[in-house]
């Protein structure tokens, strides 16, 4: 165990065991002493051990593996937030429904090298990168790609325009959470996926993140990856990015702590498709963190049917204005689940477009939804044209659902609009199913299914479609 | 007008009906509301309660869309009972407010019986409650529907027996489609017959005449059920239910409400076209003009929440002449 210097104040509470690799100590390594700036007494008040110790295992995890300068810079950043961050309880504002207790109270090992199994190779036709355990460790299809555009890791970017670009970038931004930070300490790996200006990109590029190492249940073994993307759009360039979360295998626990980050040039368009099916005992949190120039669009189609806990942040900053965002999530949680979607809107541009269409059904007793959708029209965000609605299904006696649709306007000038309804299948329909002989659980089969269907249909291809259509109609039918 | 798609006389020719049937089937011309029934009926209730003879039925039900079924020549052919109602009475479920008080009907195989009655007589209630709506409850009376008591079966159980309503403001379901929607009622049907199920193109091949049959083109059958449908498509859309399902007894329920006069041409013909010896439609209507195309067997006057007076076709006439009250009064 390292040796940590703590203020006598403190009181050093029980600490969860950890776990950390038997490699002798480097001699690069940050200094996690809280730093003797100003900032030191805050930085106290808010110090949590066990984040502390988190941070700690997650640098001793990585001090073997190369890194460059540029993720350097960004773990150090990410440690000082760190310090300063408790781990969120159920008091805080943005996990006041949702509870991490499962993953605080897990034996949390980060997985420090990419695994030695062989991947099952994927059969689609597209540029598609294997992230395994937050390891870059499969790339295939890169040909096709046009002249100019970089997919792969950080490390082995030798492009030095781009380089300097990315860079730019990597610096922690203020917005994030713990989460956040602790990927940034923890990730091993930057991929990037670079579209130079005025380069459209015809087929999507399909990420596949795989959950490889995982606890058997009831080890309360949590190995921690922590896989992190940047998607740089220059000015005028176009591409689709395809996420796709899986689990290895055999329901294993884990903890997936990934981010996206998205930067959308001027006239820029991003197609994001994320479909999240891991395991049911991991935990999922994810930060997709998306930065719009002017005349921009950036669209999101999310499905959100796996993990144990499924936490996702989004955030979309305006950086000029006409530009164009349209989110359409569907969340499923067909067993003892949570499933969460905390998203943020920035406007402060004028003549923005926004569509935000959130659906979930909670199928299950112990299964819960939560969304928190905040859309912040600020001073000179004028003739924003927003729109918000949320629709959530019910099925299930003791099915929960916390929903926070919540807007914040303060320009004058402005069109927004926002919904939200719960309730269970009507009975209208559902009677006029079985006036037509049709049994009542394949009335509610068929209409619970319509309900999702309008989010699946955002999808960008027909193999993914079916893909996630068929997983949906399994785990409704398992759940029912 | 009144075309016949499967050549066999029906109930639709103006002509006395050609039938070979016992005279009871015309109404007798006191107000009683029972048929007379001669000596042999009541071994025919005890013939057509018999389960193969329910099951063949069903057959034929399926089928009497399709096919004609072999025309009945010499002797004369025992009408089976489709449909008997005695003294229903029955309640709106959530504020027990009644509305029928005691309902007695008698529907033969082959017959066509029209519905009338002001507003709030509760003719659409009459339906509602054969088909098993849960915003009724009955609270007295009987139904029996092809030998079998009709009040104890689920709605979707009431629908594979052979029954079928045509709604009056059919609801819309988005994200349904309509060729997926009549794909699983009629799956669910032949699953009932023990027929294995038609899959996507099997079932567009058997659906292909009856759009024509309802005049409908085959886009609208990507569209989802009702969505954004005119009051035309929407009654046709009902007919091409029936067409695709088949029954022993249709209620078509005010089917000719909200219609101009090219989609009531269709709906009407479409209907005509459904009929058989073996099938019965019951229309509820306020018109004398449906009646003039779909010729029915009698007419029943619903007040109040009972059928007060039964006739022919000049009942009717009458009706569109002079009003309820004249009818009422006569009564």
């Amino acid at each position: 165990m390292a040796a940590i210097a703590f203020t006598p104040r403190i009181q050093r509470p029980p600490l969860p065991l950890f776990s950390t690799p038997k490699t002798p100590k480097p001699k690069t390594r940050v200094s996690l002493q809280p730093s003797s700036s100003s900032s030191s007494s805050t930085s106290q008040l808010a110090y949590d051990p066990f984040v502390h110790q988190l941070a700690e295992s997650l640098d001793d995890s990585l001090a073997s593996s190369s890194s460059s300068s540029s993720l350097q810079s960004l773990r150090d950043s990410s440690v000082q937030t760190v310090l300063s961050t408790p781990w969120p309880t159920r008091k805080d504002e943005p996990f006041r429904f949702t509870d991490t207790s499962f993953i605080k109270n897990s034996q949390i090992t980060p997985i420090s090298r990419p695994p030695s199994l062989p991947t099952t190779p994927d059969d689609t036709q597209f540029p598609s990168l294997d992230i395994v355990d937050g390891f870059l460790v499969n790339l295939s299809n890169l040909g096709e790609l046009p002249n100019g555009v970089y997919v792969g890791s950080l490390l082995e970017l030798s492009d030095e325009t781009i380089l300097k670009r990315v860079s730019e970038f990597l610096s922690s931004s203020s917005q994030g959470d713990l989460f956040w930070s602790i990927n940034g300490i923890g990730a091993p790996d930057l991929t990037v996926v670079y579209v130079p200006a005025g380069c459209r990109v015809e087929n999507h590029v399909y990420l596949r993140y795989i959950g490889n190492e995982g606890g058997d249940i009831g080890s309360h073994k949590l190995p921690l990856s922590n896989p992190r993307v940047l998607v740089l759009v220059e000015k005028g360039g176009e591409i689709g990015v395809i996420e796709e979360f899986l689990g290895g295998g055999g329901d294993k626990a884990y903890w997936v702590n990934s981010v996206l980050e998205v930067v959308v040039g001027e006239g820029g368009k991003v197609r994001h498709s994320y479909v999240q099916n891991q395991s049911v005992n991991a935990a999922h949190i994810k930060w997709t963190s998306v930065r719009q120039e002017s005349a921009s669009t950036y669209e999101l189609v999310e499905i959100s049917t796996g993990g144990k806990l499924s936490r996702h942040n989004l955030h979309v900053q305006q950086l000029g204005p006409d530009t164009i965002t349209e989110l359409s999530t569907l969340h499923l949680s067909a067993g003892d689940q949570t499933q969460d979607l905390h998203s943020s809107i920035v406007l402060d541009h004028p003549r923005g477009y926004s569509r935000q269409l959130h659906k979930c059904i909670v199928s299950h007793s112990e299964g819960k939804a939560v969304f928190d959708g905040n859309v912040k029209v600020n001073r000179y965000a004028q003739q924003t044209d927003g729109g918000q609605l949320t629709r959530s299904l019910l099925l299930a006696p003791r099915a929960t659902v916390n929903v926070k649709p919540n807007l914040q306007i303060i320009a004058d000038d402005v069109k927004c609009s926002h919904g939200a309804a719960i309730s269970d299948l009507e009975e209208t329909q559902l009677f006029y199913f079985l006036a037509r002989g049709i049994s009542l659980e394949a009335a509610r089969r068929a209409l619970v299914y319509s309900f999702g269907a309008e989010v699946i249909e955002g999808l960008p291809y027909p193999w993914i479609k079916t893909k996630v259509e068929s997983q949906i109609k399994e785990l409704l039918e398992g759940s029912s | 007008m009144a075309l016949s798609l499967f050549h066999h006389p029906s109930l639709t020719l103006p002509s006395p009906p050609p039938q070979p049937s016992p005279p009871s089937l015309r109404p007798s011309p006191s107000t009683s509301l029972q048929f007379t029934l001669p000596a042999p009926r009541p071994l025919l209730l005890l013939r057509s309660s018999r389960p193969n003879r329910l099951h063949s039925s069903l057959r034929a039900g399926l089928s009497s869309a399709v096919d004609s079924p072999p025309q009945t020549s010499g002797g004369q052919p025992e009408k089976k009972l489709i449909l008997q109602v005695k003294d229903l009475t029955a309640v709106i479920a959530e504020s027990k407010q009644q509305i029928l008080k005691g309902v007695n009907l008698t529907v033969y195989e082959g017959e066509v019986h029209a519905v009338m009655g002001k507003n709030g007589s509760g003719k659409s209630t009459f339906a509602k409650v054969l088909v098993g709506h849960p915003d009724y409850e009955v609270t007295g009376g009987s139904v029996v529907f092809k030998g079998q008591d009709l009040l104890e079966m689920e709605a979707d159980e009431r629908s594979l027996a052979g029954l079928f309503m045509s709604f009056q403001s059919p609801v819309e379901i988005p994200g349904v489609s309509n060729i997926n929607f009549l794909r699983m009622a009629y799956n669910a049907k032949r699953e009932k017959l023990g027929l294995p199920e038609l899959g996507v193109f099997e079932f567009y091949a058997y659906l292909y005449p009856k759009l024509e049959l309802v005049n409908m083109k085959t886009d609208f059958l990507d569209r989802n059920v009702n969505e954004g449908f005119s009051g035309g498509e929407k009654k046709r859309n009902e007919i091409l239910q029936l067409a695709v399902l088949g029954a022993e007894l249709a209620l078509l329920d005010e089917i000719d409400s909200g219609l101009d006069v090219d989609a009531f041409q269709d709906v009407a013909k479409a209907v005509n076209g459904l009929l058989t010896p073996t099938n019965s439609v019951l229309l509820i209507t306020h018109y004398l003009r449906l009646l003039q195309f779909i010729k029915p067997t009698c007419i029943h006057i619903m007040e109040n929440g009972k059928i007060v007076k039964t006739g022919d076709i000049s009942l009717a006439e009458a009706l569109e002449k002079d009003g309820y009250e004249a009818i009422a009064k006569s009564h």
